[in-house]
């Protein structure tokens, strides 16, 4: 478990100080997927850097299986840092190492036993599906192979948690979804604790089930996944959620709603229902179904005549269906 | 003909001898000091202002005097060192005295070009500081020190020429003992012939070397 105790992270240049991480509190189960999503300078890749101390935090705590590791001293520090598997964007292998030196290189710097080495860099490349490319150097791989050796090299000294700061951003939406598949096999099959940072809300809707929204600094919402996106509480949230969506203005002039049906309510004819029961006029404008890991949400845009009824009863009629209702005044 | 060649050859030697030589006492001293240079910079792996400090002055210090001043300046230790101040062994001190501070320039900047994401991953797998500068500064970089061992070696190469005129020996001392004071141009010739043959050749092995090395 990892716990996350009013963290904060000021850099200071000469005489400005920018305040990056404020007050973050956080607590991440053993086990979990855990996401951190905020636009780029949320702090959310500084946030991260404290949990293994590559950046020293300003202040706070951060408690990994309780140990505060933030009152450790360097040797103590390196110690749990073997513990902590990290995964980078720009996968950071070395270059003039082969794929098995990449991955063996963490266990080598620990002088484990050259039999030892091989045949845990093995199993690794096994699991990557990268066994062919062992004795290759990694410029002659493609991005999301690069990413594959990131990840069997933070694995290979077992750790107990891995970090990953965008560890997709610099992959195409294919590769992207290789390797999240690869993270959930991982977090189901070691049962290892996963802490993603990233700016894409597909990463998040893909696997993390409990999820962090970061901005300027501040957690603005925190939850778990699928409610966060069943009903996000918060204008930045709403924004990585992207449920308006972009409707063009000429098309409606009455209220809109944004209505959520999660596993309870998909069963019913609730918006029929509704029109006979309340007598209102409902114009639908725009429908999907979003997977949050594996289960769906039906959303659905509609505009409502709120002269009729008054829109509290419409709201309170949803809510009853278990229907998450979200209003949007454009008229 | 012949005596041509039996002038040039044993001069050659002597500045092979005493390159070479150099070179490798500028290697075992610059190395250290070029990654000294960058680890305690600031915001690297084991920064120290006072030491970097200290360190980048002497270092600038020493670069700003002229060769055969500092030749001349330091004739005591070259004497205390060598035990004479003439002759091939004698020279090779002013020119690793020299080259140290030129080559750890070298070393500083081929380290930097390591790109600082892999030393960040590094010090997240838990790895010390040494750890870090031995493996991974040095073999991430070692393309861009063979290339700096090249230049660092014709550089020592241009000085030895000029430790011949105070009677260093090798292809300098000939060059000036025989083309200019006797008027022999065809030595002057010859010799200025052997020296850019030399050049190209280590450059060529240089470069070779580099990209051999180079996975990148």
């Amino acid at each position: 478990m990892i716990q996350i105790k009013q963290l904060s992270k000021i850099y200071s240049k000469g005489k400005n100080q920018v305040s990056a991480l404020e007050d973050i509190n956080l607590t991440i189960e053993q086990g979990t997927i855990y996401g951190i999503i905020g636009l780029s300078g949320a702090g959310k890749s500084s946030l991260i850097r404290c949990i293994n101390r590559i950046e020293e935090p300003t202040s706070g705590e951060v408690w990994i299986n309780n140990v505060d590791i933030t009152h450790l001293s360097p040797g103590e520090l390196r110690k749990v840092r073997k513990k902590i598997g990290m995964i980078f964007q720009n996968f950071n292998l070395l270059s003039s190492k082969t794929v098995f030196d990449n991955i063996a290189f963490p266990l080598r710097l620990n002088k484990t036993p050259e039999n030892v080495v091989k045949e845990k860099v093995m199993a690794l490349l096994k699991l990557v599906d990268l066994t062919e490319k062992a004795h290759v150097y990694p410029s002659q791989l493609s991005g999301g192979q690069k990413q594959r050796v990131g990840i069997a090299r933070a694995l290979v000294s077992d750790p107990d948690v891995l970090l990953c700061d965008e560890a997709t951003s610099a992959l195409d939406p294919k590769t992207t979804k290789q390797i999240l598949s690869l993270l959930k096999e991982i977090n189901q099959g070691l049962g290892l604790t996963i802490v993603i940072i990233t700016h894409e809300m597909e990463v998040i809707k893909e696997v993390c089930t409990d999820v962090t929204i970061l901005e300027h600094g501040r957690v603005v919402e925190q939850g778990k996944t699928i409610d966060i996106f069943s009903k996000p509480g918060n204008e930045i949230t709403k924004h990585f959620v992207d449920q308006i969506q972009h409707l063009p203005t000429h098309l409606h002039n009455g209220t809109l709603l944004s209505l959520s049906f999660t596993q309870g309510s998909a069963g019913e004819p609730v918006i029929s229902k509704l029109i006979k029961d309340l007598q209102v006029d409902v114009n639908i404008l725009a429908g999907k179904i979003e997977w949050i890991q594996e289960k769906p949400i039906g959303k659905l845009t509609v505009e409502v005549d709120r002269n009729t009824v008054p829109l509290a009863q419409i709201i309170d009629y949803f809510e009853k269906n278990h229907v998450r209702v979200e209003v949007f005044n454009y008229a | 003909m012949l005596s041509l060649i039996d002038l040039l050859l044993p001069s050659l030697w002597d500045t092979l001898y005493m390159v070479f030589t150099s070179l490798i006492f500028t290697i075992l001293f610059g190395l250290p000091l070029g990654i000294v240079l960058v680890v305690t910079e600031k915001d690297h792996i084991l920064p120290n202002p006072i030491v970097y400090g200290a360190l980048s002055y002497v270092i600038n210090m020493t670069r700003s005097l002229p060769f055969i001043i500092l030749m001349i300046f330091i004739i005591p230790f070259t004497r205390l060192i060598a035990g004479t101040t003439i002759g091939t062994t004698a020279a090779i001190i002013p020119l690793v005295i020299a080259a140290i501070p030129f080559f750890a320039r070298v070393v500083e900047s081929a380290l930097k070009e390591v790109d600082w994401g892999v030393i960040e991953a590094s010090i997240a797998m838990g790895a010390t500081p040494l750890q870090i500068i031995i493996h991974v500064l040095i073999p991430e970089s070692m393309s861009s020190l063979a290339l700096g061992v090249t230049i660092t070696l014709i550089n020592i190469l241009g000085y030895s020429a000029m430790a011949g005129t105070v009677g260093g020996g090798g292809l300098g001392d000939l060059a000036v003992r025989y083309g200019y004071h006797r008027f022999q141009t065809e030595v002057m010739i010859a010799t200025v012939l052997v020296l850019i043959v030399l050049v190209q050749i280590i450059q060529l092995c240089g470069n070779k070397v580099a990209e051999i090395l180079n996975k990148k």
